[in-house]
């Protein structure tokens, strides 16, 4: 770089930074000509309110800090559980539009071009309705196994309850697995990377399926031990009570959610296929490969380079997008932080700057996730 | 509505970072030529767009009101504000002034950089309930599924009631409360809760109004009042006493249609401070003196208000009457 470079790069931080303080101190001033407190001491206050879901114990006795990490986990359960069913069905919607057979191409190809063209707050309002009008009233629920029920209220299902002590079981049983996992990995070391064998890839190892059933009989020493119990919903005098809830605003959100994401994955899927050369799929098959286990072993780990990158892009943007709860009641970060804790507090600016610090930071952690992902596989598939 | 939250964070950004000058608030307006009033869209009775196309409602009485003292004659720029919007919109001299049904509490008065002009209606939070659910008061309500909207006190409200009683219930809190009726009317909640005339005058037109049933009770005090920004205590003084001169009008018997009669004919000393025949009140908020006429001839009196608006409603005046008829609205004297 010359000297004269950095000199113009030098002015352009320095009048950055000046337009930056000018406004962060006439916004000081203002509001303090205005007489509106400007301290966070707010967080540690009474928050007063209830919130529908709450992931952690919160009731209006908590404290608002409470009330924003609660508001914070639901969108981030959200966020979560939205990326798991968009990604499930992008992928199948991306490889149905590739399948040779013309019905379920064209069906898949339909159905991008449909959902992806309706904003996704339209078609959130669209299921929360028609969520709400087509399940029905809580006492003609639909039941299966006389456990779960199904109404306009929600999903209701049975939720175990451990007893005392069940931490430390876990963290055992936790502590016992990654032991597993350790030696595991020394065994691998010892006889070399197994790579796509075809008996670790279908599952037939007998570490993997030990594995497994560890995994199976732990979980069933928890539940033993630590005198858990079932907590089964039961009707009551309005709705049922007990167990878990999943509420229709959470489930029409996260269809809404991923149906519209989903259009975008599939699309990024299929270009990752389509920019693979034909003989990779050739080779597979003069191999004898059948045709998922090409697409499995083959084609899908190499396409999954070229995917990853504007796959990161969706997933920002479906994360981002989950404050479009605030508008069906969904107890998210915009509506309890921004709406609710706002109007009582009346600190905008700061419950602004929070909220859209919070958004920044997460965005962040999932594109640098994806990013070492991404990083991880080109070096280990390139080779 | 996705993007309120950024708009607002760049509305408020905007305002509040600009160096506000320091001019009364009726200069500006003067000079701006129109007033600027904040109002909340679509509530029946409050505010609502009628046949002709034309803004009416009691919320809108009240921004004519303060345009009628201000110019004489009815010059608004009518803001649509949301419960999001509206304090940072004020604070920031985006709207001079908000009638749209803030209640008067501690907290929003003393932090918020705002002043209130006197209180307009008394309201309460009150609930609706299908009449088949077998609820007739709200101690029926325990562990029931309530629909909530936000921007007021009534999140507060309701957890303070059902916690001094050992009660509980699920909120489903909706950001706008048409949202949460249409919520509740498919019956994602057993109760809709929010002010109970705003309520009456939205389910007015439900098909199925007679299966609904208005609590009687209500769980809190909701005075509302108008809201203008604290550092011009002119301005608040010019709000305060518009608001004053409908309820004094209608105590001393004047109304829309014998305004004119009463101004020719009165020896009343008190109507003639009123209406500025002497005493030059209007001068002393800075305004002119046939002020308090214009008022009572563009826009009336208290209960002029209340027959356009809420009678078409069904709502009665309760604790809305004069102080004569054993309501609360007592005028504060002019002299």
């Amino acid at each position: 770089m010359t000297k004269r470079e950095i000199a113009y790069q030098a002015a352009l931080l320095f009048i950055i930074g000046a337009v930056v303080y000018l406004v962060a101190v006439t916004t000081q001033e203002n509001l303090a000509r205005l007489g509106v407190d400007s301290s966070i001491d707010f967080l540690w206050k009474r928050a007063g309110f209830e919130i529908g879901q709450a992931l952690i114990p919160f009731n209006a006795e908590s404290t608002i800090a409470r009330a924003f990490v609660v508001a914070l986990l639901n969108t981030l359960l959200l966020a979560g559980v939205s990326i798991v069913c968009a990604s499930v069905l992008g992928v199948i919607i991306g490889l149905a539009r590739l399948s040779d057979n013309w019905l379920v191409a064209r069906l898949a190809t339909a159905y991008i071009e449909i959902f992806r063209n309706i904003p996704s707050l339209l078609q959130i309002f669209f299921w929360y309705f028609v969520v709400l009008r087509t399940l029905p009233r809580s006492d003609e629920s639909i039941e299966f196994f006389n456990c779960i029920f199904l109404n306009n209220r929600g999903l209701f299902v049975p939720a175990l309850s451990l007893g005392q002590g069940w931490e430390w079981i876990v963290a055992a049983l936790f502590l016992g697995w990654a032991m597993i996992y350790f030696l595991r990995r020394q065994e691998r070391r010892r006889h070399g990377t197994p790579g796509f064998n075809r008996a670790e890839t279908t599952g037939t190892n007998p570490l993997a399926s030990w594995n497994l059933l560890f995994l199976a009989g732990a979980v069933g020493v928890v539940i033993l031990v630590s005198g858990a119990q079932w907590d089964i919903p039961r009707e009551a005098r309005f709705g049922y009570r007990g167990g878990i809830v999943m509420m229709p605003e959470f489930l029409s959100l996260v269809v809404g959610l991923s149906m519209y994401n989903a259009t975008y994955i599939g699309e990024i899927v299929r270009s990752g296929f389509t920019s693979l050369p034909r003989g990779q799929t050739e080779a597979a098959a003069s191999l004898g490969l059948p045709r998922h286990l090409t697409i499995r072993l083959v084609l899908f780990p190499q396409a999954l380079r070229v995917i990853i990158p504007p796959l990161t892009t969706v997933y920002l943007n479906l994360f981002k997008s989950t404050s479009l709860a605030a508008a069906i009641a969904y107890p998210e970060v915009v509506s309890v932080f921004v709406g609710t804790v706002n109007n009582l507090v009346g600190q905008p600016v700061f419950i602004m700057a929070i909220t859209m610090a919070v958004y920044v930071f997460i965005s962040l952690c999932i594109a640098l996730f994806l990013n070492w992902y991404n990083r991880k596989i080109a070096l280990t598939v390139a080779s | 509505m996705h993007k309120l939250p950024y708009l607002t964070a760049i509305v408020l950004l905007f305002y509040t970072s600009l160096p506000v000058a320091n001019a009364g608030t009726l200069e500006e307006v003067r000079e701006r030529g129109k007033l600027r009033c904040g109002i909340v869209e679509s509530s029946p009775g409050f505010s609502s767009v009628n046949d002709a196309g034309q803004r009416v409602g009691f919320d809108i009485d009240h921004c004519k009101t303060i345009s009628a003292a201000v110019f004489g004659e009815i010059r608004v720029e009518y803001v649509p504000v949301t419960p999001h919007t509206v304090f940072t919109l004020l604070q920031s001299g985006g709207i001079d002034i908000f009638p749209g049904g803030a209640t008067w509490s501690f907290i929003r008065d003393v932090s918020l950089g705002l002043d209130y002009t006197g209180v307009y209606l008394y309201a309460g939070q009150g609930f609706v309930v299908r009449k088949d659910a077998g609820v007739r008061s709200v101690k029926d309500l325990d562990g029931a599924t309530i629909c909530i909207a936000q921007g007021t006190t009534l999140e507060q409200n309701i957890a303070d009631y059902f916690n001094d009683r050992g009660m509980s219930y699920t909120p489903i809190t909706f950001a706008d409360m048409d949202k949460g009726l249409q919520a509740y009317h498919a019956d994602r909640c057993d109760a809709f809760t929010n002010e109970r005339m705003s309520t009456a005058g939205r389910i007015a037109r439900w098909p199925d109004r007679d299966e609904h049933l208005i609590l009687e009770e209500v769980i809190s005090k909701e005075p509302f009042g108008a809201l203008v920004r604290q550092d011009d205590p002119r301005w608040r003084d010019i709000a305060l006493w518009s608001f004053n001169v409908r309820i004094a009008a209608e105590e001393l018997g004047i109304n829309q249609e014998n305004v004119d009669d009463v101004r020719e004919n009165t020896r009343n000393a008190e109507i003639q401070r009123l209406l500025g025949l002497h005493g030059e009140f209007g001068e002393k908020l800075g305004l002119s003196n046939d002020w308090a006429y214009h008022i009572i001839k563009l826009v009336g009196n208290y209960n002029d208000l209340w027959e356009r608006n809420f009678i078409p409603l069904g709502v009665r005046r309760g604790l809305n009457a004069s102080w004569k008829d054993g309501g609360l609205h007592s005028a504060l004297p002019f002299r």
